[in-house]
């Protein structure tokens, strides 16, 4: 079990001397999975609010459809996002195939139901009253959606973190969808999956490491704003 | 001038069972009206209607004479209601107050505004104004929501149960910053609430709601029986002490039938006065006396058994004479003058 501690030495090592390599896999992560997570939010937090505030025809069933894509395996959207962008595909054109935002888009699918239905979880546990008492004092419809977001802020929080969670952690999309290409869509998780290919276990448990301390950074910060 | 509201066959339903049904009714600009009635029935969804948080499933309500809709802001917002369970935001208590100003973008001296509406419910700004939603008693929070509804100087407000469940000195602050907003603004007051006696002293008018219909208004005594039928057209419902409510009986089924005495048609007896023939009479404890500032004289209230009466006097009857509350008081009608509600 020497590669454990071989593993710690090293992700401390990789750090500090400030390795290319590990940089440019950690730079692709936190760019790909900001996109990502940008374009999940824009979409998916007000999808949620009409998830979980109106009352529409074929609510249980969208419900049902959303809740379904919870579990959708990252392959398959790898899968499913190379069919379309790569050559052969509908937006082969676009010339999306190897690049980070191609990563992005089978990323954005990926976070997208979790940030729809813990959204429309977040607005549907909220007090009766309140649509009550924001009309009652004046708020129109974008004021109404507006507040009772706000008011569900810790809730959308947490679905951000989760959605967080899942697009930095998975490696299928990353890897079908990007090609693994060092220096260039290479990020820490399909970093993992080659090193440890190659039996070098110690860097796959440095950038796990590395991958862990983002994640530790990333749920801090929320937690201070949550605090707030 | 076109009334305040005016109800055009309403009808409201909640899961296909109807709460509200008012086929006409107007009320003026400017006034302080009642809404009593038990749990359930109706009152909460009709403030609702009036404060245009609700759509109702049939008919229409004009307000200053025009159609409205819930969504039609310049109405909406000239209209603002206190919901039975208020809700504050998950912020400030200034953030709570400002609320409403913010949504019309109307940011002119809002901490000065914020701070004296907390200052009519009784909270201090200097105290109260940075603390969060969840450090407020259950009689501060509601004072909250209320001065978060008197900054913005409404034209009508409506009070859904304004008092219950909070403290004295809360129920106290709340129902002298609403009389506040009247005499100040000329605000129309539309109150629901249990505390009959506050309804009588402030209220131009009180309508009587039940099972979702307006049951006349005015201080009348309602009785909802059960009916025993005595024959020969009559019915009565026991009260206490063997003593009975007696009244003809109604022309429809008398089991959901609801009974109706206005205090215009009791009379309370002297000590030594005889009824006349024609009359029933009761025996209970005068609970109360008030004078009735808008139609002159005395409303007196007879407790008898469960049941009080409100019996509207002059203030120069003889009856009145050593009377105080507490004492025993024999009070008389004409079964004639009993109106029911099917």
């Amino acid at each position: 079990m020497d590669f454990l501690y071989h593993g710690l030495l090293e992700a401390i090592r990789l750090l500090l001397s400030g390795d290319p390599e590990t940089y440019s896999a950690v730079a692709a992560t936190l760019k790909v999975s900001s996109y990502a997570m940008a374009a999940s939010l824009l979409m998916g937090i007000p999808l949620g609010f009409v998830l979980g505030h109106l009352r529409f025809p074929g609510r249980r069933q969208a419900r049902l459809a959303v809740d379904t894509l919870l579990s959708l395996p990252t392959v398959f959207i790898g899968l499913m996002v190379y069919a379309f962008i790569s050559r052969q595909g509908p937006l082969g054109h676009m010339g999306l195939l190897f690049t980070l935002p191609g990563i992005a888009i089978g990323q954005t699918l990926l976070a997208l139901p979790v940030v729809i239905a813990l959204t429309a979880t977040a607005v549907e546990s909220m007090d009766a009253n309140l649509r009550v008492t924001l009309r009652s004092l004046g708020a129109n419809r974008r004021q109404l959606m507006r507040a009772t977001l706000w008011e569900a802020r810790h809730g959308i929080l947490a679905a951000a973190l989760n959605a967080y969670g899942r697009v930095m952690t998975e490696v299928g999309i990353s890897m079908m969808v990007g090609g693994n290409i060092k220096w260039h869509t290479r990020t820490i998780t399909t970093a993992i999956a080659l090193e440890t290919n190659k039996g070098q276990f110690a860097m796959g448990i440095a950038l796990g490491l590395i991958l862990l301390l983002i994640a530790f950074g990333v749920t801090a910060a929320m937690s201070l704003l949550r605090g707030k | 001038m076109a009334p305040l509201y005016q109800l055009d066959r309403i009808r409201h339903h909640y899961n296909g069972h109807t709460v509200l049904a008012i086929d006409d009714w107007t009320l003026s600009a400017g006034s302080i009206t009642g809404l009593v009635g038990a749990n359930g029935c109706g009152k909460s969804t009709l403030l609702k209607l009036l404060g245009f948080v609700e759509r109702p499933a049939e008919g229409e309500i004009l307000f200053n004479g025009r159609r409205t809709t819930p969504m039609d802001d310049a109405t909406r917002r000239t209209v603002v209601l206190l919901p039975q369970e208020s809700h504050l935001l998950k912020r400030t208590v200034f953030a709570n107050v400002a609320y409403g100003l913010r949504v019309r973008q109307d940011r002119h001296q809002e901490r000065e505004r914020v701070a004296q509406a907390l200052e009519w419910v009784g909270l201090p700004a200097d105290a109260f104004a940075r603390r969060p939603w969840f450090a407020l008693s259950g009689g501060e929070a509601r004072r909250v929501a209320l001065a978060a509804r008197l900054v913005l100087r409404p034209q009508v407000l409506l009070l859904d149960e304004p008092t219950t469940s909070v403290d004295g000195a809360s129920a106290q602050r709340m129902k002298a910053a609403a009389l506040y907003a009247h005499r100040q603004w000329g605000t129309s007051l539309i109150v629901a609430s249990h505390d009959l006696a506050w309804l009588h002293e402030i209220c131009h008018d009180v309508i009587h709601l039940f099972a979702g219909r307006i049951l006349g208004t005015g201080l009348q005594t309602l009785l909802f029986g059960p009916w025993l039928d005595l024959g020969a057209g009559r019915v009565a419902m026991a009260l206490t002490d063997g003593q009975r409510f007696v009244a003809l009986r109604p022309a429809e089924q008398a089991d959901a039938a609801v009974a109706a005495i206005d205090p215009r048609r009791l009379t309370l007896l002297c000590s030594d006065q005889a009824p006349s023939q024609a009359q029933a009479i009761m025996e209970g404890i005068l609970s109360s006396l008030t004078l009735d500032p808008r139609a002159g004289g005395i409303n007196a209230s007879v407790t008898v058994g469960h049941t009080e009466f409100r019996v509207h006097l002059p203030a120069d009857h003889p009856a009145l004479a050593g009377l105080t509350p507490g004492r025993a008081a024999r009070i008389a009608y004409a079964p004639e003058d009993v109106r029911w509600y099917a």
